[in-house]
C-alpha cells in the first residue's frame, strides 16, 4: 500500500514538474504581454518529434528503424535539449509576430483564435513530416525501474523532476534577480510607462515568446520517454499545465509552479482510483475552482476602474 | 421584409438542388452545411453578438447527439419526441456551461468552456457502459413520416427548413431589444448594466441559444447516422464551428451561412488529404483574423455596399424644444435619495466614511472636492457599480443597498462616466435605444417571433429615442458610429444614453471634463432644461462657474468625508472648504477639517 502511494507520489512529482514548467511558460507571455498560447500543446508535442529528429542526427541512425535504446544517452540528450530549445524559441518567435502582435492588446481576445490557428497549422506541418504514428523515444539513463521502498520509479521520472526543479529555481532567479527579469516585470506591470524608460518593450515581448516556446519544447523532450511521443501528446498535457496556472494565478509565477505541482499530484492520486476519470475529475475541478475563485488561488483581484 | 424574401429564396433555391441531385455523396455534402449552419447560427448569438468565447461547442454537440440516442434506444422514445428532448436538455448544458463564465474573464473563460468539452469528450469515451465508448450507439431512431425513415434527400430538406426557420427568428431577435443588449455586452458591461440591460442573464441566454442550436445539429447528425460514437466529439469540431462563425463574418446575420458553404465544401474537397485540411483550417483561423476581421460578410459587405456618403457635419445642431420621454409624475415627500452614514474602504484607502447626503426632486445638486475626495465612488455606489461596505442609500424609500446595477437603473437612477463608456461601434441612435431597454416590454418569446408587440415596442422605443437626440440637438448623427464623433459629442451621446432610460435622478460624473467654456455654457443650459423637465440631477464637477451657475445645493467632500453643504453662496464662503481647495493656514480653521488641510499642505 504504502509503496503504491510512494509511487504515486513520485510520478505526480515528475507529471506535476512538467505541469509546473508548462505553466511557469503560460504565466511567462501572460505577464508580459496579457496573451498567451493557446497552441502551447502543439509546441509540446512538435518539440518532443524534433527532439528525436535530433537524436537520430546524433546517434547516425536511419530514419526508418525505431530509436535504439542507447541514443540518448551520453551529451545526445541534453544537447538535444538545447537544440530544440533553440528552434521551438524560433517558432515561439514566429508565433508572435504572426499571431500575437497584431491583436495583442485590442478588444475581443482574437489572440485566443490566432493563437489555436497558429497551433493547427505546425500540428498539420508536423503530421505531414512525421505523421500521426506516436514514436518511442528512450530515456538516457534507461527504461529500467529502480526499486525504492518497494516502489518503482523510472530514471527519466526523476531526471524530469530535477531537470524541471532546476530550469524553474533558474527562471525564478532571473526573473527577480537580473535586470533583465527586472524589465519584464516592468513590461508586465505597464508597457508604456515600460517604454518611457527606456525599455525595449517589443524585445522584451519577443523573448518572453521565445522562451515560453522553447520550455513548451523541452517539456515536451523531456515527458516523450514517459508516455510516447506523439504528435496529439501535448494538448492534454497544456490544458493540465494551464489549469495548474489558473490555480495558481496566471500573473503569479510561483502561484503557477505551485499549481502545476498540484494538479500532477491530483492526478496521480485519482489514477490511484480510477485510472479513466483522472481528466474528468481534474478539469470539473477547475471549473469549479474557477467559479468560487475566479482569480485562482493566488492570483491578485483585479479592479476595474470606473 | 427583403431579407426574409431573399433567405426564402436561398432556401428554396437549395432544396430545388436537393430535388434535382440523385447523388448520395452531394446531399451528404449538402446535409453537413446545415449542420454546421446550424451550430454557427447560434454560435454567432455568443460570438457574435455577446461577444462571449467557447471553445467547447463540441460538448454541446454531443449532449444533444448522445440525448437522442439514449433517448430512443434505452427508453424507446419517439424520435421527433426525443430531438425536442435533446434539444432541451442541450439548452441544460448551455446553462451549466455559462455559469462559470458569469464570474471568469478573459483567458480563463476561454479555458473553462474548453475543459466543458473535453470533459464531455472524455465522458463519452470513458464511460462506455452508458455511452458505449468509441464502439458507439447503434440502432438510433432515426427521424419518420408515417412510419418511413427520411430518406437523404427529406434530411436535407428538414436540414434547410430548419437553418431557415431559425435564421428568421434569430434575426427578430437580434435586429431589435436583445440584439442590442448582447452587443452592450461584447462591447462594456459595466456600461450595459448601467443602462439596464441585466448583464448576467442576457449572458447565459446567449449561451442557452448557442447551446440549443448546436444540440439541435448533433441531435440531427445523431438520428440521420443511426449512429453516434466518441470519435465525433473533437477538440476539432468545437475549433471548426467557431472557425465558421469567424470566418463568414461574426456579429452579421448571413456571416454563418456564408461561412458554413464555404468551409463544408472546402473541406469536402480537401478530405482526402487530412493534413492539408488541417493546414487550411489553421491558416484560415490565422489569416481570417488578420485580413478580414468581419469575416466574408464584411468583404462582400465592402464590395458590394454603398459608398459612404459625405460625413454628416459634426457639430451639435440648435436643440428642439422638444419634451423629453419621462416616468410618470409622482409626489415625493421628503429627499428622493437619501444616503446615511455610507462607507467605503480599499485597503488603507477610504473614499467614504461616514457620508450622508439627501438629494431633493427637482433640484440640480453638486458634488464637489478635490481629486481623491470620495466623488466617483458616491457615484459608483449610488448607481451600484460598487457596493458600500456599510450605511444605507435609500431611493424613494427602498434600500439600494444590495440592488445591482441594471435593478438601480430600472428604479429610475441613470449614470454617466467619468472616462465615457459609450458602446463605441454601435450607432448614436442604438447607443441611445439601449438606453430604452429597460423602458421596452418585449420579452423572449415576442421578440422571437416577432409578435406585434414586439414591433410596437420598437417603433415606441425610436420615436422616443428620436425625440431625445432632438432634445439635445444630435438628430442628425443618429446614424454615426459613437466612437467616431469629436470628443465633446461624444459625452452628449453618453448624455442622451442616460435619459433615454428615463431618470428620476441623473448622475452625471464630470459631464464637463473636457469640454471648452463654450461648450461648458451650452451644457449648463441643457442641464438647466433637463431639470426643467422634471429630473433631478447629482452632478461631480471641477468647473466652478457651471457649478455655481446651475446648482440649487452644493455637497463638499474632501478625505471620504462631507465637510460642507448648502446652496453655493453658503459654501462658497465656508472657510472649511476654502482650506481644502486652497489649503489655508490650518491654525484658523475649525478643528473637524484640519487633518484634510495637512494633508494637502
Amino acid at each position: 500500500m504504502l509503496a503504491t502511494w510512494l509511487q504515486a507520489l513520485v510520478s505526480g512529482l515528475a507529471i506535476g514538474g512538467v505541469y509546473a514548467l508548462i505553466a511557469l511558460s503560460f504565466s511567462i507571455t501572460f505577464t508580459t504581454t496579457k496573451t498567451l498560447n493557446f497552441s502551447q500543446g502543439e509546441f509540446i508535442g512538435v518539440g518532443a518529434f524534433l527532439g528525436v529528429a535530433v537524436l537520430y542526427l546524433l546517434s547516425g541512425q536511419d530514419e526508418g528503424a525505431a530509436l535504439a535504446p542507447g541514443a540518448s544517452a551520453g551529451f545526445n540528450y541534453p544537447l538535444a535539449a538545447i537544440a530544440v530549445g533553440a528552434a521551438v524559441g524560433v517558432i515561439g518567435i514566429l508565433l508572435f509576430i504572426t499571431a500575437v502582435r497584431p491583436f495583442a492588446g485590442k478588444p475581443g481576445m482574437s489572440w485566443v483564435m490566432s493563437t489555436i490557428g497558429f497551433g493547427i497549422i505546425l500540428q498539420s506541418i508536423g503530421l505531414a513530416i512525421w505523421g500521426p504514428a506516436p514514436v518511442n523515444l528512450p530515456s538516457p539513463f534507461g527504461d529500467d525501474v529502480i526499486r525504492i521502498a518497494g516502489a518503482g520509479v523510472r530514471p527519466q521520472e526523476i531526471l524530469v523532476l530535477v531537470v524541471a526543479i532546476v530550469l524553474m529555481i533558474g527562471l525564478d532567479l532571473l526573473l527577480r534577480r537580473t535586470r533583465m527579469g527586472k524589465a519584464m516585470r516592468a513590461v508586465a506591470n505597464n508597457p508604456s510607462v515600460a517604454a518611457l524608460m527606456g525599455i525595449n518593450v517589443s524585445a522584451v515581448m519577443i523573448g518572453a515568446f521565445a522562451l515560453s516556446s522553447a520550455l513548451a519544447g523541452i517539456g515536451g523532450l523531456l515527458v516523450a520517454p514517459i508516455a510516447s511521443a506523439s504528435i496529439f501528446m501535448g494538448l492534454g498535457i497544456a490544458l493540465k499545465a494551464f489549469s495548474g496556472a489558473i490555480v495558481g494565478g496566471l500573473d503569479n509565477p510561483r502561484g503557477c509552479i505551485f499549481g502545476g505541482f498540484a494538479l500532477g499530484l491530483l492526478e496521480a492520486s485519482v489514477a490511484l482510483w480510477q485510472a479513466q476519470w483522472r481528466e474528468i475529475v481534474i478539469f470539473l475541478l477547475i471549473i469549479l475552482v474557477l467559479a468560487i475563485r475566479p482569480q485562482g488561488l493566488f492570483g491578485a483581484r483585479t479592479l476595474d476602474k470606473v | 421584409m427583403r431579407h426574409v424574401l431573399a433567405a426564402c429564396i436561398i432556401a428554396a433555391l437549395a432544396a430545388g438542388l436537393v430535388a434535382v441531385t440523385a447523388n448520395e455523396f452531394y446531399l451528404r455534402i449538402l446535409f453537413s452545411a446545415c449542420v454546421y449552419l446550424l451550430c454557427a447560427l447560434g454560435m454567432n448569438v455568443l460570438l457574435g453578438y455577446a461577444g462571449q468565447k467557447s471553445l467547447g461547442q463540441a460538448g454541446l454537440f454531443g449532449a444533444g447527439a448522445y440525448s437522442v440516442a439514449l433517448l430512443t434506444t434505452s427508453l424507446d422514445m419517439n424520435p421527433w419526441l426525443a430531438l425536442v428532448l435533446a434539444v432541451a436538455i442541450s439548452a441544460v448544458f448551455g446553462v451549466l456551461i455559462a455559469a462559470p463564465s458569469l464570474r471568469v474573464r478573459g483567458p480563463a473563460l476561454a479555458m473553462v468552456t474548453l475543459a466543458f468539452g473535453i470533459v464531455v469528450e472524455k465522458v463519452v469515451t470513458e464511460a462506455s457502459d452508458v455511452f458505449g465508448g468509441a464502439m458507439g450507439i447503434y440502432a438510433i431512431k432515426p427521424l419518420t413520416i408515417g412510419g418511413v425513415p427520411l430518406s437523404m434527400a427529406q434530411w436535407v430538406w428538414l436540414g434547410i427548413a430548419l437553418c431557415l426557420g431559425i435564421h428568421l427568428l434569430l434575426r427578430n431577435l437580434l435586429t431589435g431589444r436583445f440584439g442590442r443588449a448582447f452587443l452592450s455586452l461584447q462591447a462594456d458591461e459595466i456600461a450595459a448594466g448601467a443602462v439596464g440591460v441585466p448583464v448576467l442573464r442576457f449572458k447565459v441566454l446567449a449561451f442557452v441559444i448557442a447551446a440549443a442550436t448546436c444540440g439541435l445539429a448533433g441531435a440531427l447528425v445523431a438520428q440521420q447516422n443511426q449512429y453516434i460514437n466518441s470519435d465525433f466529439i473533437t477538440f476539432n469540431l468545437s475549433i471548426f464551428i467557431l472557425l465558421v462563425v469567424l470566418f463568414g463574418g461574426s456579429g452579421s446575420l448571413v456571416g454563418p451561412l456564408l461561412g458554413a458553404v464555404t468551409l463544408t465544401l472546402l473541406s469536402a474537397v480537401l478530405a482526402r488529404w487530412s493534413w492539408i485540411e488541417r493546414f487550411a483550417n489553421g491558416a484560415l483561423l490565422l489569416f481570417a483574423l488578420y485580413a478580414m476581421p468581419k469575416g466574408l460578410a464584411g468583404v462582400l459587405s465592402g464590395v458590394f455596399g454603398k459608398i459612404a456618403g459625405p460625413k454628416a457635419a459634426a457639430e451639435i445642431r440648435p436643440p428642439a424644444d422638444v419634451p423629453l420621454p419621462t416616468r410618470p409624475a409622482i409626489v415625493v415627500d421628503g429627499p428622493l435619495l437619501q444616503a446615511d452614514d455610507v462607507c467605503k474602504s480599499y485597503g488603507g484607502v477610504r473614499p467614504a466614511h461616514n457620508i450622508g447626503a439627501r438629494l431633493m426632486p427637482g433640484d440640480i445638486h453638486a458634488l464637489i472636492g478635490p481629486n481623491g475626495a470620495g466623488k466617483s465612488t458616491l457615484i459608483n455606489m449610488l448607481s451600484g457599480v460598487v457596493r458600500a461596505d456599510a450605511g444605507r442609500i435609500a431611493f424613494l424609500g427602498a434600500d439600494l443597498k444590495h440592488a445591482t446595477m441594471h435593478a438601480i437603473c430600472h428604479r429610475g437612477i441613470a449614470r454617466t462616466f467619468q472616462n465615457l463608456r459609450l458602446f463605441r461601434e454601435l450607432s448614436v441612435l442604438d447607443n441611445v435605444l439601449l438606453g430604452q431597454h429597460a423602458r421596452m416590454s418585449n420579452g423572449f418569446l415576442s421578440s422571437l417571433f416577432g409578435l406585434p408587440r414586439a414591433r410596437r415596442e420598437e417603433a415606441r422605443a425610436r420615436q422616443r429615442a428620436g425625440a431625445i437626440l432632438d432634445f439635445l440637438g444630435l438628430s442628425h448623427l443618429a446614424e454615426a458610429p459613437a466612437g467616431s464623433l469629436a470628443y465633446g459629442l461624444q459625452r452628449r451621446v453618453e448624455l442622451a444614453r442616460a435619459l433615454a432610460t428615463e431618470p428620476r435622478l441623473l448622475l452625471l460624473d464630470e459631464p464637463a471634463a473636457g469640454l471648452n467654456p463654450q461648450e461648458t455654457a451650452e451644457l449648463g443650459d441643457l442641464l438647466l432644461r433637463v431639470r426643467a423637465q422634471g429630473i433631478t440631477i447629482l452632478l461631480v464637477e471641477h468647473h466652478m462657474d457651471l457649478v455655481m451657475r446651475i446648482s440649487d445645493h452644493v455637497i463638499v467632500l474632501d478625505y471620504g468625508e462631507k465637510i460642507s453643504e448648502g446652496t453655493p453662496a453658503l459654501v462658497q464662503s465656508d472657510p472649511r472648504v476654502m482650506a481644502a481647495y486652497l489649503g489655508t493656514d490650518v491654525e484658523e480653521m475649525a478643528p473637524a477639517s484640519s487633518h484634510a488641510v495637512a494633508g494637502l499642505a
